[in-house]
């Protein structure tokens, strides 16, 4: 071996094991350097692909983007004024609970994001979205949208994070299941066949006996998840040696996730 | 000189591009990776000090981009994918006689095997953390996928690459006369 590779072997071991020693808190810190530092391209590729999408997905005539714009206007009239008339439920519920000596019910703070990147390896689920430290994002917070639980905030960069979604093994989720006392972990697959991934809610009671299409909402347990977010509704049910385990059609379609809500708190 | 920093260059672009190749559905949901490509045709055509500066690079993208972090837990501590690719970069290069005679065709095969032998060591790792052990036909798929992809477009990357280094007028090409 030539002097130049030896010493080129031994910086290169050096570099390593330097690397090797982070802990969790300085590979996090690491992550989000080097997502800051690509952000920039990360947002203009995104750009780039939904305008090469939406030229795939064909022009619209001017007919139908007016109807489409009349639809989406009564549409937001007629949210507007159910979220009107909730305020006006919550408070009174508010009132009546503050009468019992109950905790006041709020809502939750959200943080509206797009989806820029969808997950570029195979072991892990997760997404980056527009968002991160400089609009008051943290790690563990929990991400959703419209229909239900999302995933939650891992690496937080100044204005990029990664999603881990629902779907990830890793990600566990406390959940109870709709019309039941049953409780369990929701936790996604290692490895998806398809492109929508099935969800599996473990350590319920042999008894259980769910049955296809009752609703999963999480329930609050562990702090990270708010309860009462829908996770996804049961596909099937089976008894395992131990416990039961029910599979789930996730609540979400995480394939075609475009814009997200962060819970950053309550209101 | 600047063909190494050209291929570092791409190598940036490549780990970005693959966020944005969506994985391939009718192949259980295969990914597609230009990374591992680039760092192979490197082991080849670089020296052994610059091919492992394009691993150490290489390597420490993908664990920052890809390797998750959850609550105090590292699954994959930052750093296996730089001596994953520097163990396989090692391995090619000492294949490079033949390269540089022009026998391409067994490194591109490599690359697809080396691709292949990355995910199963990611995959084995993160197995070993969460237990039980599963190996479906989606997960041989999943590993065996993106190097089949890879040997497939080899021959294309190899040739680009190899263009890139002709016009920068980078040396290697002229050590054919050496083993000739």
């Amino acid at each position: 071996m030539s002097r130049t590779n030896f010493i080129a072997l031994l910086i290169f071991g050096v570099i390593l094991g330097y690397f090797l020693s982070f802990g969790a808190e300085s590979t996090r810190k690491f992550q989000a350097g080097i997502y800051q530092l690509i952000a920039p391209f990360l947002s203009s590729g995104s750009g780039l692909q939904k305008q090469i999408t939406s030229v795939r997905t064909g022009l619209k005539t001017l007919e139908q983007l007016e109807r489409e714009s009349a639809q989406l206007r009564v549409e937001n009239r007629e949210l507007r004024a159910t979220n009107q008339a909730l305020r006006d439920v919550e408070r009174e519920v508010n009132s009546l609970r503050h009468q019992l000596n109950y905790r006041e019910r709020s809502v939750f703070k959200l943080v509206p994001a797009v989806v820029v990147t969808r997950d570029s390896s195979t072991w892990w689920h997760t997404v980056t979205v527009n968002r991160g430290r400089e609009d008051g994002i943290e790690g563990d917070m929990a991400v959703v949208t419209d229909e239900g639980l999302v995933g939650k905030t891992t690496t937080v960069a100044s204005s990029i994070s990664v999603v881990l979604l629902v779907s990830d093994e890793n990600c566990k989720v406390a959940a109870t299941v709709e019309g039941t006392r049953e409780q369990g972990i929701v936790s996604g697959e290692r490895v998806t066949s398809g492109l929508t991934p099935s969800l599996y809610l473990n350590f319920l009671s042999k008894q259980a006996d769910l049955k296809p299409g009752q609703k999963v909402y999480t329930s609050g347990v562990g702090g990270v998840f708010p309860s009462g977010l829908p996770v996804g509704v049961v596909k099937s049910f089976r008894v395992r040696e131990l416990d039961g385990q029910a599979q789930l059609t996730p609540a979400v379609d995480l394939s075609h996730l475009e814009d997200v809500f962060i819970v950053t708190g309550r209101k | 000189m600047i063909f190494f920093l050209l291929l570092l260059v791409l190598v940036t672009i490549a780990q970005i591009g693959e966020f944005f190749i969506p994985p391939l559905a009718w192949l259980y949901n295969t990914h597609i990776y230009l990374v591992p490509l680039i760092v192979f045709y490197a082991a080849v055509a670089l020296p052994v000090p610059l091919m492992l500066a394009v691993a150490l690079y290489a390597g420490i993208l993908l664990d920052a981009l890809t390797v998750q972090v959850i609550g105090n837990k590292v699954e994959i501590s930052l750093g296996w994918s730089i001596l994953l690719y520097a163990v396989l970069a090692g391995l090619m290069h000492g294949l490079r006689p033949l390269f540089v005679r022009g026998r391409w065709e067994i490194h591109a095969v490599l690359s697809g095997i080396c691709t292949s032998v990355i995910l199963l060591a990611q995959y084995l790792m993160i197995t070993f953390r969460r237990g039980s052990i599963i190996f479906s036909p989606e997960v041989w798929w999943q590993i065996g996928g993106p190097g089949l992809i890879a040997m497939l477009m080899a021959p294309v990357v190899f040739w680009l690459l190899h263009w890139i280094a002709y016009v920068t007028g980078f040396g290697y090409l002229s050590e054919r006369s050496r083993f000739e």
